[in-house]
């Protein structure tokens, strides 16, 4: 009772700030050629990884492979961020195939030092520290890189503008460390109504484009305009994986403690539903 | 059949038939730049044979690759800061060629590490996921550090490092096999950037089937381009030794080279790629080409003398030597058309059109021999008698043949016994005979191919390939279906009803449409399916499709039986057997990506190098390896079903009986111990398809050489109309091909491609002497009423020009012998000893066995 009536409080204030919003954005229109690249990219960020203060949602991704071989797994992301544009905890677990159900991703995202990743394995029953050399590895054999999924600090790359329309700016991003990417840049649409990225494409050496993201289907959920179903291409042979969302919730009150090897062993089914 | 009216219309209108043969000649040279070659040792069987098109399904299946194998060889030890840079830029730069499957190239910098997480007092904290070596290291501990790595990744260790630390490869894959000679060569460029002067301690090889195939086919183009030329150069020369005469020689070249140019013309024109059987038609059919043009000259040169009309002297001839002419022709085309028997697709263009061109050689000679021979001046002629003259009267030949005329007719018995026990000897040396090939040796042992070859299988666990596939033989599923539908059948109707029902039909429809192939009711396509319903239905019938999608789930699961231990630990002991037996170098397989990330997962000891204990467990240590810079991978040792998967098997040589062995030794591991469910295997791999088509060849040689023997043996009785000569004109062959193969039993050498393909040669051409001889006898022992007059008149011309002809063909096929090619080498030199063999045997055997018969027919 009373968190409902918390939430109802933070849906009276949520639509105050979402008025606010809509007439500022009016403000923003008139002067957008004033935004920097960098401020873009931050509102980008913002509307792609931070929206509300936390969330779930269940995922469902099918990979298809250059054979048009599809495979799929189901995952629930729970995720609360410590601060806007700052660290996030997040657990994925996953459902689907059985085969790998109850396997669990632990996650402390970090924006100004490495990130911290656990892995619990139900069938060889052990919790793992993982660490890794880069974030450019495959989420479990997905198009999508650990680092599509949790995002990519801003801070790793240079940006500049290239243009715009009245719809939306495109972005050139240039990797500050060359070496920590297999890409020589990318190229980013980001919407003006929303500020969310429409489509990455990441170029090589050569400037070739090599891979793309494309997002598919935006739907607004309580006030957050959210990426509903996106789709990474390997350009060099059109195999791709697919991340549709279902049953998106934000701001629904996640309980710090939560986010703990606790819960990988012993999922909070409360909040997985 | 009307020659004699063919003959005087080519005598009266010479340059009708001159016009003829130049059009023909020129429309034919028109398709010659329409040239395609074609190298790929896969063509050696049909795009439909079953081997063939397994392998192929293989290779898309689990997206394998051709590689390009490059090796850096060291005298000391690879592992130090400077070689591994020199293979890193040298990757980072293969790595930037058009045609290189990058998310597939495997290199010590783009490759993989999982470890454990130490801190500095040795504590665990976890697992590593990172690449083994994305800058080479800069200190001799780091890259004693990258050793340690690969020596503890069963997958790299002795495929990217050899197992002594002295050689180091990169596997390139390429989209396409033909393109593999010119990225090859671009690779050669870019390692001289790396490996000069300065590094002389490192070598650098570059080997792989493709390459070496398309290599081949480089080669084999100029060769073309060189030996047919040499050929007919050589024939030239030869020709003007004999008849001192060059106005009378370029006759037959010009019959040759028309024969030549409509053949290779035709077959191009007619959509045919030059494989390297066809490569070698020109080089064939140029000798073949003269021999009978040799024998109208070398009767003609006889009987013209000064003041004759050339024309009524060359009618005379030709009145002559029609019919065994015909004849001989018949017989060595149908030789070369029973090649068209085998199975083996280029092996059957080779033999048509030869067959084709040896009758084509026939026509041009009756009809533009005599059309030249009587244009040619008064001059010429007169010419031509002075060499004769001086030809009979030094006739070192001549008087040789007439010793080894008395020789055969005196020494009758011995010359019988020597024969069978030669004969006996022969028999014992087929049954020697080593069937073998393998690609690589086409090439010659001084070849860079060759040396790259050698001493990467030196140092590395082999680079010939071959993938030994098992697969689950279609789980049942009818139970599982039947219970689905039973499921549905109690659920009340609805959309969603509706829609799955709409699922199960379009299965049956495709079932109907498609009997060939059985395809399964579940599939990843259903769950995803069945998913979206579940999105859209109602909280109401969310239970019953949750029902529905877990039996689906489960029937799936069921079918995954490469994640079952079980089984991956009976694939793990057929592995190290496999290694232990020792003919295999290494195998690479699911089982071992399983062992080492479920060893890195755990304490990361030996002890944990095992297959889990269950297939979650399996399943979930394969999620962990996907979570990796190269998840494919995975898909080249499993299926994404787990219903297939691949064992890669490295092995040192590509040698047929080598992989012969190895697919025998595993049938037999397999009998003796048989795998825990119901799985069946089967071998892809182009060692593998090597094979394959080797065992077609021999049997479809034998089945050619059978068949155009019985029809060369009617054609031989109808010719002479003789049970006894029918027998006798084919005792020279048959002694000739007996002892030819003896031989190469004897010798131990490999009986291979080029070798089978010789049978077929011998037979059409050993019997064209046997024609010549026992025509001209009857014909002499018809005139003189006396056989051994009719033998030692048979010495004089009528063995020079057999002797003439043999040595024009030997002599013809030498230009081969200069090829750094295998194929070519081994046909020169056979075709050469064959024609020498079976004109002597020829000469020796039947004059013996004529007196032989004589005799005993007069005593009786």
């Amino acid at each position: 009772m009373n968190r409902l009536f918390y939430s109802n409080i933070k849906q009276v204030k949520r639509l105050v700030v979402m008025t606010l919003i809509t007439l500022l954005a009016v403000n923003t229109t008139l002067q957008a050629q004033e935004l920097s690249a960098e401020q873009i990219i931050a509102k980008a960020n913002l509307a792609a990884y931070y929206a509300g203060d936390d969330g779930s949602a269940q995922a469902r991704m099918i990979i298809v492979d250059e054979n048009g071989q599809k495979q799929m797994r189901q995952f629930i992301i729970l995720r609360q961020d410590k601060k806007d544009l700052g660290d996030q905890n997040m657990l994925v677990f996953f459902s689907r195939p059985s085969n790998v159900k109850d396997t669990v991703f632990r996650v402390e995202k970090h924006t100004e030092q490495d990130d911290n990743r656990w892995l619990y394995l139900p069938a060889l029953d052990l919790v793992k520290r993982i660490s890794a050399g880069d974030k450019r590895t495959s989420f479990v054999g997905s198009h999508f890189f650990y680092e599509d999924v949790s995002g990519r600090n801003p801070n790793e790359d240079s940006f500049s503008l290239l243009s715009e329309d009245d719809n939306s700016y495109t972005i050139k991003a240039v990797p500050k460390n060359k070496n920590s990417v297999e890409f020589n840049y990318y190229i980013i649409n980001i919407s003006k109504s929303n500020f969310l990225p429409t489509e990455s494409t990441y170029f090589d050496a050569q400037a070739k484009p090599v891979r793309k993201m494309t997002v598919l289907k935006v739907k607004n959920i309580t006030g957050n305009a959210t990426v509903m179903k996106s789709r990474i291409t390997d350009l060099t042979n059109n195999s791709y994986t697919e991340m549709q969302f279902r049953k998106v919730k934000y701001d629904i009150g996640l309980p710090n403690n939560i986010f703990s090897e606790r819960s990988m062993r012993t999922p909070p089914k409360a909040w997985l539903k | 059949m009307n020659y004699q009216r063919v003959l005087n219309f080519a005598i009266a209108k010479p340059k009708a038939i001159y016009s003829l043969v130049l059009f023909i000649t020129l429309l034919s040279l028109a398709m010659i730049p329409m040239i395609e070659i074609d190298t790929d040792p896969e063509n050696m069987l049909s795009k439909d044979a079953p081997a063939r098109v397994f392998h192929n399904q293989i290779k898309t299946d689990f997206l394998m690759r051709d590689m390009i194998i490059v090796g850096l060889v060291s005298e000391s030890n690879i592992f130090t800061p400077d070689t591994l840079s020199t293979i890193e830029q040298l990757t980072n730069d293969v790595l930037q060629l058009d045609g290189v499957i990058k998310q597939d190239l495997l290199s010590l910098n783009v490759v993989d590490n999982i470890t454990q997480l130490t801190d500095e007092n040795g504590q665990n904290h976890g697992i590593v996921f990172e690449y083994l070596m994305k800058n080479a290291p800069t200190t001799t501990q780091g890259s004693a550090a990258i050793k340690h790595a690969v020596e503890r990744l069963p997958m790299l260790n002795n495929t990217l490092v050899s197992g002594d630390d002295k050689a180091i490869a990169i596997y390139v894959p390429i989209i396409s096999k033909d393109q593999s000679y010119v990225i090859a060569e671009e690779i050669r460029a870019i390692s001289k950037n790396y490996i000069n002067q300065k590094k002389t301690h490192l070598a650098f090889h570059i080997t792989g089937l493709p390459v070496a195939e398309d290599q081949f086919g480089y080669e084999m183009f100029v060769q073309m381009g060189v030996a047919a030329p040499l050929a007919g150069l050589a024939i030239f020369v030869l020709l003007w030794y004999f008849f001192r005469n060059i106005p009378l020689i370029i006759a037959p070249m010009v019959v040759a080279m028309a024969t030549v140019l409509i053949i290779m013309g035709s077959l191009i024109g007619l959509g045919f790629t030059v494989h390297i059987m066809s490569s070698m038609i020109a080089i064939f059919l140029m000798p073949i080409a003269v021999v009978d043009s040799v024998h109208i000259l070398s009767e003609f040169a006889d009987r013209y003398k000064a003041g004759d009309k050339a024309s009524d002297t060359v009618k005379q001839v030709m009145g002559h030597l029609y019919t065994p002419m015909l004849f001989t022709s018949i017989t060595s085309a149908v030789g070369f058309y029973s090649l068209m028997l085998t199975p083996i697709p280029p092996v059957k263009v080779f033999g048509a059109f030869i067959g084709t061109g040896i009758l084509l050689a026939f026509v041009l000679t009756i009809t533009y021999i005599p059309a030249y021979i009587a244009r040619m001046k008064p001059e010429t002629l007169a010419n031509l008698q002075r060499a004769l003259q001086r030809m009979q009267q030094k006739g070192r030949l001549a008087n040789s043949l007439q010793q080894l005329g008395i020789f055969s007719i005196k020494r009758g018995k011995v010359i019988l016994l020597a024969f069978i026990a030669l004969f006996a000897l022969s028999i014992e040396g087929i049954t020697r005979i080593e069937i073998n090939d393998n690609p690589v040796n086409w090439f010659k042992a001084d070849h860079e191919i060759r040396i790259s070859d050698k001493a990467l299988n030196q140092h590395f666990a082999g680079t010939y390939d071959a993938w030994l596939v098992f697969s689950n033989n279609g789980v049942d599923e009818t139970a599982a279906i039947s219970h689905f539908q039973q499921t549905l059948s109690a659920i009340k109707a609805s959309v969603t009803k509706s829609a799955v029902i709409k699922l199960i039909e379009n299965w049956q429809q495709s079932q109907t449409e498609n009997t060939a192939q059985a395809s399964p009711f579940f599939t990843q396509n259903l769950l995803i399916s069945l998913d979206d319903l579940r999105f859209e239905a109602p909280d109401s019938e969310q239970a019953w499709l949750e029902q529905l999608y877990n039996i689906s789930e489960q029937a799936l699961a069921d079918k995954q039986t490469f994640t079952d231990p079980a089984i991956l630990t009976w694939l793990a002991n057929l592995q190290n057997a496999l290694v232990e037996n020792g003919d295999v170098g290494k195998v690479n397989s699911l089982v071992d990506i399983v062992r080492t990330v479920n060893r890195e997962l755990n304490s990361g000891d030996n002890k944990d190098f095992a297959v889990p204990d269950t297939s979650n467990g399996v399943a979930q240590t394969l999620l962990q390896f996907q979570s990796s810079h190269r998840p494919q991978d995975l898909w080249h040792f499993v299926s994404p079903d787990y219903q297939k998967t691949l064992l890669w098997l490295q092995m040192t040589s590509g040698d047929n009986q080598h992989m012969t062995k190895v697919v025998n030794w595993v049938e037999n591991y397999i009998r003796s111990n048989p795998p825990p469910a119901n799985i069946q295997h089967q071998w892809a791999g182009k060692s593998y398809l090597n094979v394959v088509w080797q065992d077609a060849m021999v049997s479809g040689m034998i089945d050619s050489l059978l068949s155009s023997f019985i029809v060369v043996f009617l054609m031989m009785m109808l010719l002479f109309r003789s049970i006894k000569y029918g027998v006798l004109a084919m005792l020279p062959l048959t002694f000739t091909i007996t002892m030819i193969y003896g031989l190469i039993g004897w010798f131990g050498k490999a009986y291979d491609m080029p070798i089978a393909v010789l049978s077929a040669l011998t037979l059409g051409l050993s019997i064209d002497f046997a024609i010549h001889f026992i025509q001209r006898v009857r014909e002499l022992e018809n005139e003189y009423q006396s056989l051994t007059r009719a033998l030692s008149a048979m010495f004089q011309e009528p063995s020079r020009a057999i002797s003439r002809n043999a040595i024009v063909i030997a002599i013809g096929f030498t230009p081969l012998l200069l090829s750094p090619l295998m194929p070519y080498i081994t046909v020169g030199f056979f075709l050469a000893s064959i024609m020498i063999m079976s004109a002597l045997v020829t000469l020796v055997l039947l004059p013996a066995l004529l007196t032989l018969l004589n005799s005993t027919k007069k005593t009786a």
